[in-house]
């Protein structure tokens, strides 16, 4: 856990600039982080802000901040994906996992990106409506939030951890292409709910082309067609042909 | 992780802006990826990629070469930046002929990144589509600063600091490169486009 030392902070507000989700505040005197807003993301720890050293690295205690610690700092290898960043693969190595197979379609909704965070409470409502337009969410095998999820077929979470700030999270899931439109309703419906953003993307086999008819329907749904991808090439070995 | 997808900003700037990426899937060909891993930055530098790095270490624009190379272990995570086609190209040409078997992942405006595997000759399997941001987009930063922040998308690079280094570059005490240079530091992964983000800083000085 990061915490600003008052013997040794001077008050030049220095540090302010360097927080992601401006969670470090001046009471007058001293700075201190706000630590139900701070995403424990080490950014002002990593990049030696503080000109008197007063930004400390403290034990983080329990589970969730743990937990908050690795899903908000890129540097940090989930303990059971062993993926960095988010802890997801999505779509990076699908051409030998083969997770998104022909017919199907991978949803990835980034909760509190770009930038803003997300508290679990919100990631829950979207994760829940989801769940009820018929998206199959992934386990805790293939994606962290994975594991604060008893039952994936409701994408509840468990309540104790909804007050957690994350700089961002991903509820990742899937479904057959002929279920996309409800899952991207949902998500319309769902929008207007929540106290963040996030960045939403579609994982999809392609043709030769890289084109993919399911896109088709956001059209019907008024969402514009996308312009950019994450293309895997299709260079691993075994190759999927799923 | 979709840390490269979800890119915001002027399109014709995002069409130079490019990220390349080595994958290994857990359990099958995740031990032992140093010699492909220095196989692939290889390649990238053969054809100029303007920054690369590590997870584990950090960008070439913080750490050198050699300390990011000799730091790779299974758990690194190698990717970088190119801002041209032609690199692309190149950089698929050559991992295609090594038959590395490593997965190998390409972001960017598509209709520059699927005519490039086109011109490569490989074969996409799957693509992940950004369809952009939801939810309450009034909270977010201006459009310019996003611009420059979404370029690391694990959202390392506060906002306010965006706005002090155009500050700073405004009142001519760093140049747009330096200015990029300091915001590059932020990203770990080597992923952000700093040759992009001078271009930003200069085209906007003049509106923050």
């Amino acid at each position: 856990m990061a915490r600003i030392n008052p013997d040794n902070c001077v008050g030049c507000k220095i540090c302010m600039t360097y927080c992601t989700v401006d969670a470090i505040h001046h009471d007058g005197k001293k700075c201190y982080i706000n630590q139900e807003e701070c995403t424990e993301c080490y950014v002002c720890l990593r990049q030696h802000v503080c000109p008197r050293n007063a930004i400390e690295a403290v034990e983080l205690d329990g589970f969730y901040k743990q937990f908050q610690h690795v899903m908000s700092d890129p540097v940090e290898n989930h303990g059971v994906t062993g993926v960095t960043g988010r802890g997801t693969e999505e779509v990076k190595t699908n051409d030998v996992s083969g997770r998104v197979k022909k017919g199907e379609v991978g949803i990835c909704i980034d909760m509190g990106r770009p930038g803003l965070g997300v508290y679990l409470r919100d990631a829950e409502k979207v994760a829940m409506a989801c769940a009820q337009a018929g998206l199959q969410l992934a386990s805790a095998t293939h994606t962290p939030l994975g594991a604060l999820m008893p039952d994936l077929s409701t994408g509840k979470l468990i309540d104790e951890c909804h007050d957690s700030h994350l700089l961002s999270v991903i509820i990742e899931g899937k479904c057959p292409e002929s279920n996309l439109s409800n899952v991207i309703a949902a998500l319309q419906n769902v929008e207007t709910e929540i106290d963040t953003v996030f960045s939403l993307g579609l994982i999809l086999r392609v043709d030769a082309n890289g084109n993919n008819q399911a896109l088709k329907c956001l059209d019907t749904l008024g969402v514009p067609m996308p312009y950019r991808g994450k293309v895997n090439v299709g260079l691993g070995i075994p190759l999927s042909l799923d | 992780m979709t840390h490269s997808l979800h890119r915001s900003g002027d399109i014709e700037s995002q069409k130079k802006d490019f990220n390349w990426f080595m994958y290994q899937t857990k359990g099958v060909n995740d031990v032992g990826i140093k010699p492909k891993a220095l196989a692939f930055i290889a390649a990238a530098e053969a054809v100029g990629s303007e920054n690369w790095g590590d997870v584990k270490t950090g960008p070439i624009t913080r750490f050198s070469s050699e300390e990011i190379r000799d730091n790779i272990s299974d758990k690194s995570r190698i990717r970088g930046v190119f801002t041209r086609r032609e690199q692309v190209i190149e950089f698929l040409k050559n991992i295609k002929e090594q038959a590395l078997g490593q997965s190998v992942v390409i972001t960017g405006v598509l209709s520059e990144v699927l005519p490039a595997c086109q011109a490569a000759g490989v074969t996409p399997h799957s693509i992940n589509y950004s369809l952009g941001v939801w939810g309450k987009k009034d909270l977010l930063p201006d459009e310019v600063t996003l611009s420059i922040t979404t370029m690391c998308g694990h959202h390392m690079i506060p906002p306010k600091f965006v706005k002090h280094v155009m500050q700073q570059v405004g009142a001519d005490r760093m140049t747009p490169e330096e200015g990029a240079a300091k915001l590059s530091n932020f990203c770990y992964c080597g992923i952000f486009n700093q040759v992009r983000c001078a271009e930003i800083i200069k085209d906007n000085i003049e509106t923050l």
